[in-house]
């Protein structure tokens, strides 16, 4: 069952890998901004099913802190906007 | 199985590393930077120091990404260009960094085996501390001292960024609310602290037993503050008020006078009486929670860059 649990969560950890690799390249600022969301969200699972695996209930906790901060780090990210649109013509996809 | 998940982490943390060196743009590397603290979070977890785990989650994913968020808008406003890659100087920091890596890599593979470890003695002695917790027993019992330093250290490096601020600024309040604050920004601001409360507090608790304790809790404390001034809804406080300094001396003061307290009834400068050693270790680590999330939330604010109201 561990080992069952384990390889899910390396499944999880290569779909975060992949999705970082196509979220820091992309030109869009608030593109890669989902890198930080794709980390909490995708390393909370992965460390879910690691406490499952290995009997370790605290990494629960662990998880409930990369959420949070997750989010914290993306409302951050709005620091300094302001400036950055005067600078650049409107970005792409921003609207949507 | 889970060999082959810490050969794949690592190699993660590695190539997220090394794109955060060398990508060209400044916000890229600190938002691939924040990413970085949150994968180190479950290396650390992987290498059973859940303690050392939650510590980097709540600094490296958290404050240090707002903190350099805040430099680079900072940079950006006044028009200062960052240095080109290829410059010598990138050069011979990529050099140092090199030569410290690899002097760090022969100093551990040249450890001792058996390592020396006072494990042991700790988990031989924690039952007279009352905590289930070895490494709170360690931060707070059997090495007091440097905690106490730790956190004097740190209203050191408060100080430090106040006396950046001009002197009309000086007692005042940092400027912290963007000119315009997005409509999800607030809507966040106000969904999220109460859940960030709630799990401070636990942290605290918990962290008497468990994995936790009260520099995680006041990290998060300090985020959930942050971020409420960020979104506009409470201003910054003026630093020269007299409730917030001494919020921010209240936990390395009750520290210090409980230790001297050690003195008279319990034989020692930060020694506890076996009998109440719990309960003033967690009445320590309530006070220095509140005051380490104060200094913490201040810093990242930075220097006070507004006039005290008169």
């Amino acid at each position: 069952m561990a080992d069952v649990l384990t390889a899910i969560a390396l499944f999880i950890l290569a779909a975060i890998a992949l999705g970082l690799f196509a979220v820091l390249r992309s030109r869009v600022a608030i593109e890669r901004m989902m890198a930080v969301q794709l980390l909490g969200t995708g390393g909370a699972a992965t460390l879910l099913l690691l406490g499952a695996a290995t009997a370790q209930p605290a990494l629960a906790d662990v998880a409930l802190l990369l959420v949070l901060l997750s989010a914290f780090s993306c409302a951050a990210f709005t620091l300094g906007e302001r400036g950055a649109a005067a600078d650049e013509p409107a970005e792409p996809g921003q609207s949507s | 199985m889970s060999l082959v998940f810490d050969v794949a982490l690592a190699a993660g943390l590695v190539a997220l590393a090394l794109h955060v060196v060398l990508t060209r743009d400044g916000k890229g590397a600190i938002i691939a930077f924040i990413g970085f603290g949150l994968l180190l979070g479950i290396g650390w977890a992987r290498l059973a120091s859940v303690d050392v785990a939650l510590t980097e989650a709540a600094i490296g994913g958290g404050l240090t990404g707002m903190l350099l968020l805040r430099t680079q808008a900072h940079l950006a406003g006044r028009g200062v260009r960052p240095a080109q890659t290829g410059h010598p100087s990138w050069r011979l920091a990529a050099a140092g960094c090199t030569i410290v890596t690899l002097g760090l890599g022969y100093v551990v593979l040249a450890f001792p085996s058996p390592a020396p470890s006072l494990a042991r003695e700790v988990a031989g002695s924690l039952d007279a501390t009352g905590l289930g917790n070895p490494v709170t027993a360690v931060l707070l019992a059997f090495r007091a001292i440097d905690t106490l330093l730790e956190k004097i250290v740190i209203i050191l490096a408060l100080i430090g960024v106040w006396s950046l601020a001009s002197d009309p600024n000086w007692g005042g309040s940092s400027h912290l609310r963007p000119a315009s604050v997005p409509e999800p920004l607030v809507f966040l601001a106000r969904m999220l602290p109460p859940f960030g409360v709630v799990i401070a507090v636990y942290q605290v608790w918990v962290g008497a037993d468990l994995p936790g304790g009260t520099f995680q809790a006041g990290t998060i404390l300090a985020a959930m503050w942050l971020l409420v001034m960020l979104a506009g809804l409470r201003p910054a406080p003026e630093t020269r008020a007299a409730g917030l300094r001494m919020m921010l001396a209240a936990g390395p003061a009750l520290f210090l006078l409980i230790g001297f307290l050690g003195f008279l009834i319990a034989g020692g400068f930060l020694a506890y009486p076996e009998a109440v050693a719990k309960p003033l270790i967690v009445a320590i680590e309530v006070a220095l929670t509140l005051s380490v999330a104060a200094t913490l939330g201040l810093l990242v604010a930075g220097p006070p860059d507004k006039e005290p109201a008169r």
